[in-house]
């Protein structure tokens, strides 16, 4: 029953962090209909510049919390507004194939610069404990922010000026800017939250996981299989598919073994891509 | 900044990436020697050492006057080629440096798979390719007649831990073994089966995991409510590092527990800090061996001493085998007396020799003979050998 229990919260922590890592990724194919490769590139820059904060300067790793995100905004918002503007009105393997080579560009410098061996903050914190199930503290903590910061951005969302133009945006473009939303800016904007997302991200995930710029490709891969299972372009749609995939994960790991606990997750999306291709919140609009 | 001058950098940070790519001068008195190696991308660390390695070597020969071949001294020269992590672009690189830059050998990359893809396109030229860092022997098993390895076979290692471990730690009676689903992982979890049950150990947990996983708490948790007195976890570094980390956070621990290969390598310990001690592996080759030799080193102690004024740190098997792998092709080249790639493959097939790494002798499979490869522990934040006795620094220490 321990056993369980402890897989259960396995599978939740991880799920929480899985949503994290694909908020921001769903955003931008939601609402600009382009599927970001950058996005596990963007996520690892922001544990390196935690990691090296933390390394040379002793920054607290949560206190990059504050840093990174607005320094990813600004980067996330420059990339839109200067290149991914420009081709954004055309069809979705063209703004594919430009993400696909920034990132490119951006893990390649980030291969010369950082180096792609494995670097882990050494800042332990320790575990809390109930009966036999174990709940490593920095986890606990990821997952605790990684929760509230997408309850912060769905609160964004709903509330605010700048995002209720972004859900208008994603609902009917054209209707949109008749009302006087100034599209390329919402754009970038949304962008800018995505890259922002990806680099709160990073920190959380440069407190619990090695930083290294072999995993790009691996985090991108679940952010595809998040936001299949939760569907498109929602906040609410990325965690619970986050949250399920977590889960999944950490079951079929127990009951088949970790080496098919990929499989699972992946048979399961392509169920849901046959039987309800929308995802399991997914609908037309956003929110 | 506009978008011109923005794309002109980008391009340009991209060119510098591959900037290593300069083209090999081609002059007749020079022996050539092609080596792709993974300069950027996830093998990065790895592919460095053996850069330096053969950096070292090359000095050293060329100091010497170079290579005398049939009563006539040529220098050498590596041509280094960044394939940057990329299985298919080593291959590329490969036909390459063959067809374009006429190189006269070939050293092969990083890791039994990469040695695997460069091996089979030199064995199509018939160019004979000496590989350093591939310890499978799927590798050697091919037929190819021009592939050559320094690093032993690993199956001794889990059959030397195993009956070491019993003898000194009887009351191990449970392993957990947990491997990556790769090339060298998945054999060295499947050899620690066998050996584990040959040495009367009841295999508690055997599973592997992919390649495309994040985490590990589910496969420890479930390893946890085995129990085992040993925990065996096969992978490359940073699987390693994150295994290690997930089991102090979840409280799992064993009086023994084994990481192939982490500890083998620095970077293992440097992330870990203080839960890196007592870890247990395997490895190759340590630089407290005691080999003395011929070659352009002369002694384990003298490449040790050279090793660390490259500023850094200690030198692993790779750095070591790397520099012996060039050190054998050397001999080769002298004993036939000719760059004749034929004539100089028969030579090392019947390379005999001893190195400062060690001796090296193919086996019909041009893989290195077996040896009792050193197990170690970090103790303190140090690597310490174990086994064989010649190099022993410490006794195995239980984890509390």
């Amino acid at each position: 029953m321990d056993t369980y229990i402890q897989v259960l919260t396995n599978g939740l922590m991880l799920g929480a962090l899985y949503a994290c890592i694909a908020v921001g990724f769903s955003l931008v194919w939601g609402v600009l209909n382009i599927i970001n490769m950058m996005h596990g590139s963007l996520i690892i820059l922001g544990g390196y510049l935690t990691y090296f904060a933390w390394l040379h300067l002793k920054i607290n790793p949560l206190f990059m919390l504050l840093i990174v995100p607005p320094l990813l905004f600004l980067l996330g918002y420059l990339l839109q507004f200067v290149m991914i503007n420009r081709v954004v009105a055309r069809p979705v393997l063209t703004t594919l194939t430009l993400t696909f080579g920034l990132d490119m560009i951006l893990y390649n410098l980030m291969n010369v610069v950082f180096e792609a061996t494995p670097r882990r903050i050494t800042m332990d914190i320790g575990s809390v404990s109930f009966m036999d199930v174990v709940l490593p503290g920095d986890r606990l903590l990821a997952m605790v922010l990684a929760l509230a910061l997408t309850g912060i951005l769905y609160g964004v969302m709903r509330t605010s000026r700048t995002g209720r133009a972004i859900v208008a945006v994603r609902m009917d473009r054209d209707a949109a800017a008749l009302m006087g939303i100034r599209i390329n800016r919402v754009y970038a904007v949304t962008f800018a939250i995505s890259a922002m997302m990806a680099g709160a991200c990073g920190v959380l995930m440069a407190v619990t996981f090695p930083v290294t710029t072999n995993i790009t490709g691996l985090l991108l891969g679940k952010a595809f299989v998040v936001c299949v299972l939760g569907g498109l372009g929602s906040v609410p749609g990325a965690l619970i598919g986050g949250l399920a995939l977590g889960l999944i994960e950490s079951l079929s790991g127990n009951w088949w073994g970790p080496q098919n606990a990929v499989l699972t997750g992946s048979v399961l999306m392509i169920v849901l891509l046959m039987t309800r291709p929308t995802g399991l919140l997914g609908k037309a609009g956003y929110e | 900044m506009r978008l011109p001058k923005l794309m002109g950098f980008l391009s340009l940070a991209s060119f510098l990436t591959f900037a290593s790519l300069k083209p090999a001068f081609a002059a007749d008195d020079v022996i050539r020697i092609g080596a792709p190696l993974a300069l950027t991308g996830g093998l990065a660390d790895e592919g460095k050492k053996q850069q330096v390695s053969y950096a070292m070597w090359a000095k050293r020969v060329n100091a010497a006057g170079g290579i005398t071949v049939g009563g006539k001294k040529m220098k050498v020269q590596i041509i280094e080629v960044d394939y940057q992590t990329d299985e298919k672009r080593a291959q590329q690189i490969a036909e390459k440096l063959i067809t374009q830059d006429k190189v006269n050998f070939l050293t092969a990359p990083f890791g039994s798979g990469h040695t695997k893809v460069v091996a089979g396109v030199a064995e199509r030229y018939g160019v004979p390719v000496i590989a350093s860092v591939a310890s499978s022997e799927s590798v050697f098993n091919q037929g190819y007649k021009y592939l050559f390895g320094t690093l032993s076979p690993n199956g001794g290692i889990t059959e030397n831990m195993a009956k070491m471990f019993t003898k000194v730690q009887p009351s191990i009676k449970k392993i957990a073994i947990l491997g990556r689903e790769d090339v060298f992982p998945k054999s060295m979890a499947n050899e620690m089966k066998a050996s584990a049950e040959r040495a009367g150990l009841q295999v508690v947990y055997n599973e592997t995991y992919p390649v495309g996983i994040l985490d590990h708490a589910t496969a420890l948790s479930k390893i946890k409510s085995s129990a085992p007195d040993w925990i065996y976890i096969s992978g490359y570094t940073q699987d390693l590092v994150l295994a290690r980390k997930q089991m102090a956070d979840l409280k799992i621990t064993a009086p023994i527990i084994t990481m192939i290969t982490g500890p083998a390598y620095q970077e293992f310990i440097t992330a870990l800090g203080p839960v890196a001690d007592g870890v247990t592996s395997a490895s190759w080759w340590h630089h407290s061996a005691m080999y003395k030799s011929d070659d352009v080193f002369g002694s384990t102690q003298e490449f040790y001493k050279d090793f660390l004024t490259q500023g850094k740190g200690d030198p692993d098997y790779v750095n070591a085998s790397a520099a012996a792998a060039l050190i054998t092709l050397q001999k080769a080249i002298e004993k036939a007396g000719t760059l004749d790639k034929v004539k100089v493959r028969d030579a090392l097939a019947a390379t005999n020799i001893m190195t400062f790494y060690g001796p090296i002798k193919f086996g019909p499979n041009g893989m290195n003979q077996g040896r009792e490869l050193p197990i170690v522990q970090v103790q303190k934040g140090k690597v310490v050998p174990l086994f064989p006795d010649v190099i022993k620094q410490g006794t195995l220490q239980i984890i509390k």
